[in-house]
């Protein structure tokens, strides 16, 4: 991908010496669609992990914007904007991306290190709970044996 | 109650008690599916963010606006693009039934990336630049649409039933898939009849 964008770079500085190709406007503007793509495709990947992306599709949309202005240009013939629009969308598809895949880590490490605590939290709190149940009915069963021993038979007198 | 009687009740409330405890944990572990039906919106609205005052009879050199809007419900964000053509009442259609869009070429495009459960709207303005006549037909050789202008050369014969020169502007939507790493038609697409008038 840095090769590419090296690669597109040199397109667009040219567009201030010369006019440029349909061929170099046909692969600047490959360049920039597959980077859209994959950006695209790691906001999904960051999205999943349970990371907030939408700062970042609000900048994909722009970048999503230039490269459908690079497209029109290019079914104009309009070379020289095609480029000027495909560098730009590929620079900002690319910075979206790298984000994303460090949003996506970081999601990432947050939902195992949430996973983890929560682990814990319940495991603490079942072994409470079964600890203080026995504890309670070993309590309750000393009651109930105190209550039924101590009871005194009573003899009624026959009213018959 | 006897004692067995009690140490079932316990039993009973303290694995209940251990459920509750442990209920965020099993959550994370257990998937729990859930059924949502997924789907897109995508509309044309009038210029006045409404569905009427739609554009039909248009003279050359005036400027017309309608609205486009795509709504995403697929559960995650979404990457769309939404082809602009422009047709006459005998050239093709997309084809629902097939899932086909239309053979004709796009002429303007807008790629949008939609959140889940969001919404996107863009204005869509456009200006018949050059007609001319022959007989009982009409040719439209030159489009604007959002300030780029687009060579057509669409023509349309007088139409009988409804009077007049009938051309009609459509939109098809389009989804990226991320399996395949290209678009698909997403089998929707909408349109705003346009009368030529003089």
């Amino acid at each position: 991908m840095m090769m590419l964008l090296v690669f597109a770079s040199q397109f667009y500085v040219s567009v201030t010496i010369a006019h440029i190709s349909e061929s170099e406007a046909s692969l600047t503007l490959t360049s920039a669609e597959g980077a859209v793509g994959s950006a695209y495709q790691a906001v999904v990947r960051a999205e999943e992990a349970g990371a907030n992306v939408s700062g970042l599709l609000v900048r994909l949309n722009g970048a999503g914007e230039l490269l459908a202005k690079a497209k029109v240009a290019y079914r104009c013939e309009n070379f020289d904007e095609v480029v000027r629009s495909a560098c730009l969308s590929f620079e900002i598809a690319e910075s979206v991306k790298n984000e994303a895949d460090e949003l996506r880590v970081e999601a990432y490490g947050s939902r195992v290190a949430g996973f983890w605590f929560s682990l814990t939290g319940s495991l603490i709190g079942v072994v409470a709970v079964g600890f203080g149940s026995f504890r309670g009915w070993h309590f309750f069963k000393r009651r109930y044996y105190k209550r039924v021993f101590g009871m005194k038979l009573e003899v009624r007198p026959d009213e018959s | 109650m006897n004692l067995e009687e009690y140490r079932t009740v316990f039993a009973a409330g303290s694995l209940v008690m251990m459920l509750i405890v442990a209920a965020p944990t099993l959550g994370l572990i257990v998937p729990f599916p859930r059924e949502m039906e997924r789907f897109s919106e995508f509309w044309v609205l009038g210029p006045n963010h409404r569905a009427e005052d739609y554009p039909l009879n248009v003279r050359v050199n005036e400027s017309y606006s309608v609205f486009v809007g795509v709504s995403n419900h697929l559960v995650s964000s979404s990457y769309y693009l939404i082809y602009v053509k422009f047709r006459n009442q005998t050239q093709p259609l997309p084809n629902v039934i097939a899932s086909e869009p239309s053979p004709l070429p796009p002429l303007y495009e807008f790629r949008a990336l939609v959140a889940n459960d969001g919404t996107w709207e863009a204005p869509l303005k456009f200006r018949v630049l050059e007609v001319s006549y022959n007989d009982d037909s009409m040719f439209i050789d030159r489009l604007s649409i959002n300030d780029v202008v687009f060579v057509v050369n669409a023509s349309a014969r007088w139409d009988l039933e409804y009077k007049g020169f009938y051309f009609q502007l459509f939109l098809e939507l389009w989804l990226h898939d991320v399996a395949s790493q290209s678009f698909r038609f997403h089998n929707r697409f909408v349109g705003i009849w346009l009368n030529m008038t003089t």
